[in-house]
């Protein structure tokens, strides 16, 4: 711990000394770019945007780069980064840490307070999906400003009640070429029943499987009616798995005994 | 000690044996446990079973009288080798299964008085109506077709049938299942319970008709089924005037097998019906007796048109009581393409500029 807490505060100290802190509700900045992976132009107007988000929506939106995890999980690091730093707004610390690792090539985001809210569990799944593909190629400051931007969108949302969830996501964009090649294969399955009822009325000779219009009227009698019970199989099968489609945030407990919603994956 | 008996399983067919410990019937192989008198019950409905019987007297017709066949001339069509029957004052010029020059054989002579007849009871304005009528509404028809159609060839030929009188006595045994599922907790339970289920009874069937004439297709003659029989009347020579009548090629006993098919299906469908409240239910046996199976021979009115169109012949038959129409007409391919790609167009583009339009709200 000791080793990690020195490695950030070096690089607090590195961007101290090399940018104008701007200290919001946490002692910190916004952005701890330990990894130095963002030249300092790109660190100012990254960390610019982090705080003018943040201080509208009252949430701290955060972004953390490291060299490696020391052995811990990215999820607990992130967790322990975002509290023993004090980030967050006002008693629930409203919150939302990105962390990533270059070492291990982890990423984790950590919520709190509102963040818990705003990000569900499917939210975060959205949000991997835009970013990681920019993380898988270097391309670091479009994912955090992507990051940023989504935090931003994901917090007004919430505002109106309804978080982005399960069922409810920002609309992605009309897909021509896949609409189009749906519409032509229906287009056509539907044409060939079409034609294929119109060439059925080509035809009208069939031959009579049955001779039911010949049997005498009332002349049915069933006499012996008899079933037998033989035997009987019981199958059992495990009941799967509730899914988490049911949408929510789940939330775990850090090692400082905070709760923090949130998850990590690979990129 | 009584007699050693051996019972199969009637889960999977191995021999079967007593468990001590369960004081039940275990099957040792797929462990499937049986009641004593269950598997008794099972194994006397097994003794029971026996082949079809399906046996006809088929002395249908009756012998011509002394001098009753004499109005009658006989034509031979020189293409198919039909033979045909008209009486002396209707001239037969073409064969009307084919449509090639018939020649007069000469009197009428031999083979077996039909029994009954059914009159005809349209003329052949109604015929030629109802070929217009089955023309109609055809897209995919060839507009050459019913412009070139010789509508005026339409002839009225009395058609020879076999008629099959007959009570079936059933016996039917079925394997059903009834399907039970619930869950606890943890695991989710489908219980299958099989039943041997057996029915019995008996069937009457009443004038099942086969067509007794090799040129006339047996689906052909399907098709235009039902004939109402309760306006059949004893054959005339009379009857016969001013149309054309054949003369059965197929006799009753060979036709007897096509009636049994039809006979056997329907008993099957009737008596499965009988068993309800299964989930599934499946024929395992069944054994059909066929008592007073009696065959009739009957003259039984049909309009009859045949054309030749692209090197095809094409067969149209009218029913002459019922005036029911059938017979299966061409295709044009260029009016069938047009009509697949510019329905494949129009509904494609309705369907992707609704997707755009859900897509906007």
């Amino acid at each position: 711990m000791k080793k990690r807490l020195f490695t950030i505060f070096s690089a607090l100290l590195l961007s101290v000394l090399l940018t104008i802190p701007v200290f919001a509700a946490g002692d910190l900045p916004r952005l701890v770019d330990a990894a130095d992976l963002l030249s300092d132009s790109e660190e100012m107007d990254l960390l610019e945007e982090l705080d003018e988000i943040s201080e509208r929506q009252q949430v701290d939106i955060v972004v953390v780069t490291v060299d490696s995890l020391e052995g811990e999980s990215a999820m607990e690091y992130a967790d322990d980064v975002f509290d023993y730093y004090s980030y967050g707004f006002g008693d629930e610390r409203d919150g939302i840490l990105f962390l990533i690792s270059i070492e291990e090539r982890d990423w984790a985001i950590s919520t709190a307070g509102y963040g818990i809210t705003a990000v569900t569990d499917a939210g975060r799944e959205y949000m991997a999906e835009m970013f990681t593909s920019d993380l898988r190629e270097g391309n670091y400051l479009a994912a955090f400003t992507t990051f940023a931007e989504l935090c931003d969108d994901f917090v007004t949302q919430a505002r109106t009640g309804e978080p982005y969830d399960v069922g409810n996501f920002p609309q992605e964009p009309f897909n021509v070429g896949v609409s189009l090649a749906i519409a032509l294969a229906a287009g056509l399955v539907i044409s060939l029943i079409v034609t294929g009822i119109m060439r059925g009325g080509l035809k009208s000779v069939h031959s009579q499987q049955t001779a039911d219009n010949y049997v005498k009227k009332g002349s049915m009698r069933v006499e012996k009616e008899k079933d037998l019970f033989l035997y009987r199989h019981i199958d059992r099968r495990e009941r799967p798995k509730e899914s988490s489609s049911s949408g929510g945030s789940s939330t775990h407990t850090s090692s400082s005994g905070t709760t923090h919603g949130g998850g990590s994956g690979k990129f | 000690m009584a007699a050693i008996q051996e019972y199969k399983c009637p889960c999977c067919g191995g021999a079967i044996a007593f468990d001590s410990a369960l004081q039940k019937m275990k099957c040792p192989f797929c462990d499937t446990e049986f009641e004593m008198e269950t598997l008794a019950s099972y194994d006397s409905e097994l003794q029971k079973e026996q082949a079809d019987d399906m046996k006809w007297e088929t002395d249908a017709g009756e012998e011509w009288q002394d001098g009753e066949a004499d109005g009658l001339n006989s034509y031979v069509c020189r293409s198919c080798g039909g033979e045909i029957a008209c009486d002396s004052n209707t001239a037969a010029a073409s064969c009307p299964f084919c449509g090639n020059p018939v020649v007069m054989m000469g009197r009428f002579s031999g083979t077996l008085k039909p029994n009954y007849v059914i009159p005809f009871k349209l003329d052949k304005k109604a015929a030629k109506a109802a070929l217009k009528r089955h023309y109609d509404g055809k897209r995919l028809l060839p507009k050459v077709f019913k412009d070139q159609n010789h509508i005026n060839e339409v002839k009225g030929v009395y058609v020879p049938f076999w008629l099959f009188d007959a009570d079936a006595d059933v016996d039917m045994r079925y394997k059903a299942t009834k399907v039970r599922v619930w869950s606890d907790s943890k695991y989710n339970y489908t219980e299958t319970s099989f039943f041997a289920v057996s029915r019995g009874g008996s069937i009457g069937f009443e004038r099942v008709p086969v067509d007794g004439s090799v040129k006339m297709p047996d689906d052909l003659m399907e098709s235009i089924e039902p004939f109402d029989f309760s306006e059949m009347v004893d054959f005339q020579t009379a009857y016969l005037a001013g149309f054309m009548a054949d003369k059965y090629d197929v006799d009753a006993e060979q036709s007897a097998e096509r009636a049994n098919e039809r006979i056997r299906q329907s008993v099957e469908d009737a008596f499965k019906a009988t068993v309800t409240g299964y989930e599934t239910v499946t024929k395992e046996t069944g054994s059909i007796q066929l008592q007073n199976g009696k065959v009739k021979y009957a003259l039984l009115p049909v309009w009859i048109l045949n054309t030749t169109w692209n090197g095809e012949n094409y067969l149209f038959a009218m029913n002459g009581q019922t005036g029911k129409m059938v017979g299966d007409l061409p295709l044009d391919k260029a009016a069938y393409k047009k009509w697949l790609f510019g329905l494949t167009g129009i509904i494609s583009t309705v369907i992707f500029a609704a997707s755009y339009l859900i897509w906007l709200l």
